[in-house]
This record gives structure tokens, sequence and C-alpha cells, in this order.
């Protein structure tokens, strides 16, 4: 949501409005993570009143979405896809056999025997 | 020999005061386990790389010291003058609103 994205880009990778999305995500994730987790922990607590519960249950899930882990998705640095993304080296799997093959990962090297 | 429960509870609670841990032996769901977690917010927003100095923050620092050559936008404006002088380039940006409905409606 565009009350959550930078003012300023600060990406250094390949930029389009999906990367940006997920950026935005994973800042506003980390923003509320904390508050999140004490929501959880008075859930989870069955030693504290059945209202409190419920009340902190009601606020967890009213709280926005871009606040959910679950939004994240790990995409290509090299060309924003979602799919086939190799979590290491955080690049599609054609992304990554054209820089491995072209030895710009360090220690990766086509396998021979 | 059968140990007393009383002193494997002592046992535990001196356990947990070691260790740091909640002492639980009645096995209750205190939610502890979610203030066990560790945040992972910070490794989750760190996953794209940042933009680091660009040459327009170098021009920008450095106005008059260093007379910094940014050839991307030199080759830019180059095109530009190119295109300009062929008769190609883009129109010029409607300032006012009469001037934008100049060339609207129908072509006749």
């Amino acid at each position: 949501m565009s009350m959550f994205r930078a003012k300023r880009l600060d990406l250094g990778c390949f930029v389009n409005v999906k990367v940006i999305r997920d950026h935005t995500k994973r800042k506003v994730f980390a923003e509320h993570e904390p508050e999140r987790q004490a929501l959880r922990y008075i859930i989870r607590n069955l030693s504290l009143p059945a209202r409190t519960r419920a009340q902190a249950q009601l606020q967890l899930a009213q709280m926005h979405c871009y606040t959910r882990p679950t939004q994240i998705r790990n995409r290509c640095i090299e060309g924003g896809k979602g799919r086939g993304v190799l979590r290491d080296f955080k690049m599609t799997r054609y992304n990554f056999r054209m820089n491995a093959l072209a030895g710009s990962i360090p220690g990766v090297k086509k396998a021979a025997w | 020999m059968p140990v007393p429960r009383a002193r494997l509870l002592d046992l535990m609670r001196v356990q947990c005061r070691i260790f740091n841990s909640t002492f639980n032996p009645e096995g209750l769901r205190l939610g502890n386990k979610i203030l066990r977690q560790r945040l992972k917010g910070p490794a989750l927003a760190s996953y794209y790389p940042r933009k680091m100095g660009t040459i327009q923050d170098l021009q920008r620092v450095y106005t008059d010291e260093l007379d910094i050559f940014d050839e991307e936008e030199e080759d830019r404006f180059e095109k530009i003058k190119i295109l300009k002088a062929r008769g190609k380039g883009a129109p010029k940006k409607k300032r006012t609103a009469e001037e934008s409905k100049k060339f609207k409606g129908k072509k006749k």
C-alpha cells in the first residue's frame, strides 16, 4: 500500500512494482513484529482471562495485511520473478545458471565427472 | 530406588533459574514459546540489496571540487539531441488546460 512505501527508492537490485511491494511488506513486517508477537503471546497464554485473549485475537486479525509474514515472498534480485527462486542465491534458476556459467558467483562450478 | 517428586521439582526449579527458563511443572500453556522465538524481521527486511552511492550522489556532494562525468546521462542527452534534430523528439509538456485541449477531438 502506498502509505507504507518509501518516499525514495532504496533498492539496488532489479526493480519492478512487485519487488517494491515485497520490499515494502518486509519493512512493514519488521516494524510491527514485536507488536504481533506480543498479541500472539496473549492469545496463547491460557492463564489470562478469556476476554483479554479474545480482544487480542481481534486486534491481531485487524492488523494490516502488510504486517503479516505470510505476505512476504522471496523474489529474484536479477529479474524480479517469484517462482523458481533459489534461496541461497536469491535468484531464479535461469539467472543462477547464467551467472554461474559466467563465473560471477563465487564457489559455484559446473559439475562434471 | 524411586526419587520423591518434591526433590525432582526442586531440581527443576534450580535448573530453570540457572538456564533462565520459566518454571512450569504443571505444563500449563503460558505462551512462553512465543517469547522464546527470535525476531526475524531484520533478517527478512535485508533480503534485497540496498542502493549504494550513485554518480548523482557524488555529483551532489562534490559540486565544485570535482568534475564528475556521468557517462550514461550524457549518452541519454546526446540521444535526445539527435532525436530532436530529426524532429522525432517527445512533444513539449502542456502547461495549461487550453493548450492540451487544442488538438483533442475527432480528426477532420
